[in-house]
């Protein structure tokens, strides 16, 4: 039988690696790097290129080079949101495609193109063919998307022995030199375009995840998606008359090439030069950005991370103090104002022995041994992320399989027939935390089949199964014949898709009328509310910001009631938000203040 | 299915964390899909979830030894608590909402400082569930006491503890999830 590799199929790079004489080791590959850029280029002719020469293509063709493609894999296009991406996304039979200069293809179509390269230059490089895998995918992945990544798995030509999740598997890379220990550590991994928590016991060669959360939507790309912003609007700052030509394709992709190589440097230096000559014609454009800038403008996306954490220490029944270490994973961690917030949100240092970029393939390389019995003595007992539930009567969810439940597991249910000679029921399976049906991932739809009876006679047993992949089996048995069948989910997107447009154009209808007078009321009843709560923080916390500030908040005052006052709906808007923004350093005053009491009368009683 | 049969542990009342730990790990090693393919892992880790959930295992217990679940009612001690807890999440509820739908930082700080009250009211309810869950603990090792003299002696309060410990574990969770939303709101 042949080896099987391990694969952090990333959302800006991807890794493979092999066991090799009991070490896992990763594969360079043929442009001579372990990272390959998870980048498919399609040129005018011939073969789609993937990696780092495609990487090269983003800012000559940005039309033509998929990025980022982990960012809509398994989506459906009702879900989305408008995603930030210079390539055109098309929403075709409900599925999210790539349309590139009239080539459609699924996310995991690109994706399989990023795996096929992976795997070449490997057979290259080891001289024997390879073609089973083990694939990685975000935790927080739901069963949608862990299918499409198995399929792209399976278009590359893998055999796909395993998906198993990224932070576990970086775990694996962090303990296989402790298996001997026993102890609780945190995973906190903030990628390119996902970030994940997990939080792991380890016990003598047993890695049992407690509990996982996370957000596929957060990541490095939101960070740099706001440094282009911050650099557009310095731009047009210093050139109003280049307001069009920021907005051109191939000038912004260069931008956020710009922008990414000058964050990336900021993890170590203080200040970074931009450097941007020939913006148009003779113009060149000059910038000296800080360090402190790019941590004010990161600090509200890597803040989304904390109440992940919170809900799975929550989830796992422990307390931050409890937990051995915190593993930091994912490029973005290097940053240090990250490090930092981990270390607030931990109450520890965070450990930072894990290579960012390498440790998830190094995991995933792990696993592969564990799976081809090269690695002995190492079991992962993962969980499943998300609920599994099926909608009830009323639009409900009712939870059948409940979150961080460990894989492989299975529920069942029975089903009955409401009323006499019913022939059949549609059961909508759902994944998510949300009381409401409609606000979880609906992962398909099936239906039962009854025998003509009376009323709440026929009896149909439904067997949910997660597998080890964390992927949904479903099995329907009929009691009183005994014939087992296994369910086919139909994806409902269709259905969902229309009932969208439909929501849509029923909130169009009644929009517009309404909007103008509806806002401007909702606007005057925040200011009425802003400004009494902005003297009594004064009157509270005054005493500690410098009479600039209060005169600067007072003048922001007076902006907001000369607005109402001039009944101008667009000045009052701005003027909420710069009273909002103002009264930002008052407010965190005032929950130091909060909280400073509540530890006194903690320590007190 | 008997589960205590299924971790190859003891059937009684009280099962040792360690023990069950290690039950469990071992039985990972052997039957978890990546050791042995096409085995039944799924039954070990139900098996392991009910176990682990001392209200669970109880009611469990019951089931096996005595073919009939626990008691219906909460005991008449537990009233008290419950109206106590029912009150304060519903008012964890009405702050919560009225916060979480407050985007402006200035008055998401004021309504702040109020569910500093709350926050107290929280703690004071799940201070009072553990004690009252370390309460039951005591009981169910009581039970475990006698448990191989005299089984059917068991039966009545085992019956009584499953309910109580049941909703006592529900009101934690409730109480729990009130004070992360508290805690994500900082």
């Amino acid at each position: 039988m042949n080896e099987i590799v391990g694969i952090d199929l990333g959302t800006t790079n991807s890794l493979i690696g092999v066991m090799d004489s009991g070490f896992p080791v990763l594969i360079a590959d043929s442009e001579g790097s372990r990272l390959t850029p998870s980048v498919v280029h399609f040129p005018e002719k011939g073969d789609p290129i993937a990696g780092g020469p495609a990487r090269r293509m983003l800012i000559l063709e940005p039309e033509r080079t998929v990025y980022s493609v982990k960012r809509l894999i398994g989506r459906r296009s009702g879900e989305s949101e408008k995603e930030d991406l210079p390539f055109a996304v098309k929403s075709i039979d409900g599925r999210m495609m790539v349309d590139v200069r009239g080539h459609r293809l699924t996310p995991e179509q690109v994706s399989s193109l990023v795996l096929r390269k992976l795997k070449a230059d490997a057979e290259q490089s080891l001289g024997r063919p390879v073609d089973r895998a083990v694939i990685t995918v975000p935790a927080y992945f739901n069963d949608l998307q862990r299918q499409a990544t198995k399929r792209a798995g399976e278009l590359a030509g893998f055999a796909v022995e395993r998906i198993i999740n990224e932070p576990t598997a970086a775990a694996l890379a962090y303990g296989l030199n402790r298996l001997r220990d026993r102890s609780k550590i945190a995973v906190y991994d903030l990628g390119g375009g996902t970030f994940d928590i997990s939080i792991l016991e380890l016990n003598d060669g047993v890695f049992r995840v407690l509990s996982t959360n996370g957000n596929t939507r957060l990541g490095g790309d939101d960070i740099d998606r706001e440094f282009v912003r911050l650099l557009k609007e310095r731009i047009i700052g210093r050139h109003p008359d280049l307001r069009p030509a920021v907005e051109d394709r191939i000038f912004l992709a260069r931008l956020r090439e710009i922008a990414h190589a000058a964050k990336l440097r900021l993890s170590t230096e203080d200040i970074v030069a931009i450097e941007i000559p020939f913006l148009t014609g003779t113009n060149s454009f000059s910038y000296s950005m800080t360090r402190q800038e790019l941590e004010a403008i990161a600090r509200p996306i890597i803040r989304r991370t904390r109440s992940h954490c919170i809900r799975s220490l929550d989830d796992a029944k422990l307390d931050a103090a409890k937990l051995d270490e915190v593993i930091l994973v994912g490029g973005v961690t290097r940053m240090p104002s990250v490090r930092q917030f981990v270390a607030e949100v931990f109450q520890r240092l965070p450990n930072i022995t894990q290579n960012p970029d390498e440790a998830v393939a190094v995991g995933a390389t792990i696993q592969a041994g564990v799976l081809s019995g090269q690695v002995q003595n190492v079991v992962l007992l993962d969980v499943t992320p998300l609920s599994l539930g099926i909608e009830t009567f009323g639009g409900l969810m009712n939870v059948i399989i409940p979150r961080n439940s460990t894989i492989p597991c299975k529920a069942g249910e029975m089903f009955t027939n409401a009323v006499r000679n019913q022939t059949s029921m549609q059961i909508t399976v759902l994944q998510g935390e949300r009381e409401l049906a409609k606000d979880n991932w609906e992962l398909g739809r099936f239906e039962l089949a009854f025998e003509p009876v009376p009323k709440g006679v026929a009896r149909v047993g439904v067997q949910f199964e997660i597998d080890a992949d964390g992927i949904l089996h479903v099995l329907a048995r009929d009691t009183k014949s005994g014939r087992e069948q296994t369910v086919e989910l139909s994806s409902a997107v269709d259905v969902a898709d229309e009932a969208v447009e439909k929501m849509i154009a029923e909130s169009l209808d009644n929009a517009f009328a309404d909007m103008s007078e509806r806002l401007w009321t909702e606007m005057v009843l925040k200011s009425n509310e802003l400004i009494p709560a902005v003297r009594s923080a004064l009157t509270l916390v005054g005493d500690q910001i410098g009479p600039e500030e209060v005169q600067g908040i007072a003048k922001l005052v007076a902006e907001v009631e000369a607005a109402i006052e001039a009944h101008s709906p667009m000045r009052l808007k701005k003027a909420n938000e710069e009273l909002d923004e103002g009264t930002q350093h008052l407010a965190t005053l005032l929950i130091d203040r909060a909280m400073a009491e509540a530890a006194k009368r903690k320590s007190a009683s | 299915m008997d589960y205590f049969a299924v971790l190859g542990i003891p059937r009684r009342p009280v099962v040792p964390e360690s023990a069950l730990q290690r039950a469990y790990n071992q039985k990972s090693k052997l039957l978890h899909p990546d050791r042995a393919e096409g085995s039944d892992f799924s039954s070990i880790n139900e098996a392991f979830q009910v176990v682990s959930n001392p209200a669970a295992r109880i009611q469990h217990l019951l089931k096996l030894e005595f073919g009939e679940a626990g008691d219906r009612q909460i005991g008449a001690e537990l009233g008290g608590l419950f109206g106590m807890v029912v009150e304060v999440l519903q008012r964890a509820d009405q702050e919560l909402d009225a916060l979480s739908g407050q985007a402006s930082p200035l008055l998401r700080a004021l309504a702040f400082q109020r569910l500093d009250v709350l926050r107290v009211a929280l703690d004071d309810a799940e201070k009072q569930i553990a004690e009252r869950q370390s309460e039951l603990q005591s009981r169910i090792a009581a039970v475990d006491q006698i448990w191989s003299q005299d089984r059917a002696r068991c039966q009545k309060p085992l019956a009584q503890i499953a309910v109580d410990l049941t909703f006592v574990q529900k009101w934690a969770a409730q109480v729990r999830e009130r004070k992360v939303r508290l805690e994500e709101l900082l």
